[in-house]
Order: C-alpha cells, then sequence, then structure tokens
C-alpha cells in the first residue's frame, strides 16, 4: 500500500513537471504577463527560425546550398501539398501557413531536448493559434462572400426549407468545434508524448534495480524516435487543417 | 480511495479500444489499397496520416478528461 500510494505520488509530480514555471515575474497593469520557461523555449523557436531564414536568403544562389535546399524544400511542401488547389491565390497565404508550420514543427523538435519545455504542450499557445486560425477564416469567409452569402453557403444547395432551421445551428456548432479540435489535437498529442517519455524514465525510480534499467531506458528512446515523428505529422496536420478552412472560406460553391 | 481513478482508468481504456480498432481498420484498407495500386501509395500514405491523426485526436480527448480525473 505504501509503495501504491508513492507511486501515485510519482504520477502527480509527473504532471506538475510538464506545467510552466516562472522564470521572472511581469505584471502589466494587473494583467500576468511574466515569463515561464515554456515561453523562453518559444522565444527560441521564433528566433532560430527568423535566423535560419534570413541567413538563407541572404546569401540565396542559383546554385543552391545544403540549408538553401532545405528551405526551398520546406515552402515547396507547402505549396504542393497544401495551396494547390488555390493557384495563383495561394501564393497569398503562403507565408502564414509557412510561419505557421516552422513555429509549431520548430517549438515540437525543441520539447524533446531535456530540460526545454514545449510551447505546444501548453494548451494555452495552442488555443492562441486556433483562435487565431478560427477568427482568420471566419473573417475571410465573409469578406469574400458578404455577409449573409457566407451564412447562404453554409446549407447545401437544394435542401427543402424545413430542414434550414436544423442544418444551420448544426454547421455553426461544426465551425465553432474546429478551434477547440485543432487547439485540443496539438496540446493533447505534445503533452501525452512527454508524459509517457516521463513515465517511462519514473519506472527507474520506481523498479529500484540495476538489472532492470536498460529497460525504461530502451523504452524511453523508442518514443523519443516516434516523438520525432509525430512532432512533424503534428505541425502538418495543423497547418494542413488550415490552408482546408481557408479553401473552403475562399471558395464559395462546394 | 477515490473512485476518480477508476473513471480514468475505464475512460482511457475504453477510448484507446476503440481508437485501437479505428486505426487498424484504416491501416488495413490502406495496405488493400496500395496492394493493388502500389503507384498511389504515396498519396493513399498521406491520406491514411491525415485520417489516423482524427481518429487518434478522439484517443486524446480522452486522455486530457482521465488526466484531470487523475489530477483532481
Amino acid at each position: 500500500m505504501g509503495s501504491y500510494q508513492a507511486s501515485i505520488e510519482n504520477k502527480m509530480n509527473i504532471i506538475e513537471h510538464l506545467q510552466p514555471t516562472k522564470v521572472f515575474e511581469i505584471n502589466l497593469l494587473g494583467v500576468d504577463a511574466s515569463i515561464y520557461n515554456s515561453t523562453l523555449t518559444a522565444f527560441l523557436a521564433i528566433g532560430l527560425i527568423v535566423l535560419f531564414f534570413s541567413v538563407v536568403s541572404r546569401r540565396a544562389r542559383i546554385i543552391p546550398s545544403a540549408s538553401q535546399s532545405l528551405a526551398e524544400y520546406g515552402i515547396e511542401f507547402i505549396r504542393s501539398q497544401m495551396l494547390e488547389p488555390l493557384g495563383k491565390e495561394g501564393e497569398k497565404w503562403l507565408p502564414f501557413l509557412l510561419s505557421l508550420f516552422c513555429f509549431i514543427l520548430v517549438s515540437n523538435l525543441l520539447g524533446l531536448i531535456p530540460g526545454l519545455l514545449p510551447p505546444t504542450s501548453n494548451i494555452n499557445v495552442t488555443g492562441t493559434l486556433a483562435v487565431l486560425v478560427f477568427i482568420l477564416v471566419q473573417g475571410l469567409g465573409i469578406k469574400k462572400q458578404g455577409l449573409f452569402g457566407y451564412f447562404k453557403n453554409m446549407i447545401p444547395a437544394g435542401v427543402p426549407v424545413l430542414l434550414i432551421p436544423l442544418l444551420l445551428p448544426i454547421e455553426i456548432i461544426g465551425q465553432i468545434a474546429r478551434p477547440f479540435s485543432l487547439a485540443v489535437r496539438l496540446f493533447a498529442n505534445m503533452f501525452a508524448g512527454h508524459a509517457i517519455i516521463l513515465v517511462l524514465l519514473s519506472f527507474i525510480i520506481m523498479f529500484k534495480s540495476f538489472i532492470l534499467l536498460p529497460l525504461p531506458l530502451l523504452g524511453d528512446v523508442a518514443i523519443s524516435a516516434f516523438e520525432v515523428f509525430i512532432a512533424f505529422i503534428q505541425a502538418f496536420i495543423f497547418t494542413y487543417l488550415t490552408s482546408s478552412y481557408i479553401i473552403g472560406a475562399i471558395e464559395s460553391e462546394h | 480511495m477515490d473512485l476518480g481513478y477508476l473513471g480514468a482508468g475505464i475512460a482511457i481504456g475504453l477510448a484507446a479500444l476503440g481508437t485501437g480498432l479505428g486505426i487498424g481498420m484504416l491501416a488495413a484498407k490502406a495496405l488493400e489499397g496500395i496492394s493493388r495500386q502500389p503507384s498511389a501509395s504515396g498519396e493513399i500514405r498521406t491520406t491514411m496520416i491525415i485520417a489516423i491523426a482524427f481518429v487518434e485526436a478522439l484517443c486524446l480527448y480522452a486522455l486530457v478528461i482521465s488526466l484531470i480525473l487523475v489530477t483532481k
């Protein structure tokens, strides 16, 4: 019973480890604007992205170097995978989607370095990104189709009039559910990955034996490798869904 | 003893059951498609991964719920 109680306390500690801790406190007119350790990781991610792209674009050559090829591959990847249906108009959305993709990818990957807490494992960060996308898509839809046309296009053509009061709320709820699922998907994936890594590491303390030591460590290596894959997939999914929402808002007729 | 731990276990277990079945079906159908038409394997793989991410998210919702139950 004693060890069981200890293991429960252990699990509590794991979740506390994934909470951001204050580095230094800033109070902006009564609003808590403190710098947390995950904020520092976010700044580091932004700094790395800006540094990489500014260095690469300054020394752009016709015969690309290795880093230039990487940047070009990233741009080409977004263009071919996501913006293909929009054609010329898609070019306008490339910078937004590329920065979204790079930010999520780099912060996911930075989180795998021990000691750095990824900002994407915090619901506030993913929620902000998702609400940003939501406002952008709704505003774009109203701007492109007009306020009346926007609501009209929610209902498929040829639907009986009696069904409209039923379909419209469902469609509106669907629109509101989008940012929620975007935010929770990214947050939960990153949070769960780090929780699994920490649970495996806590087995070392629970087993208290050197013979069994390689098992959690090997598991940890495997999970960490899988996390690299997850980091790419989640960044791709978030950007892909954003682009499909943008395409849906621009193209009124489905 | 708190029933919250039991609830957390049941929640994540049932969610993992459904998600496992869903991802299994997805992968089986994708494999069928690839073996029928190996030239379309790239496209099928991308679509499959996106669909898996949707299914997986359901399990992660349950994970969030069980974490809330455990830490309550």
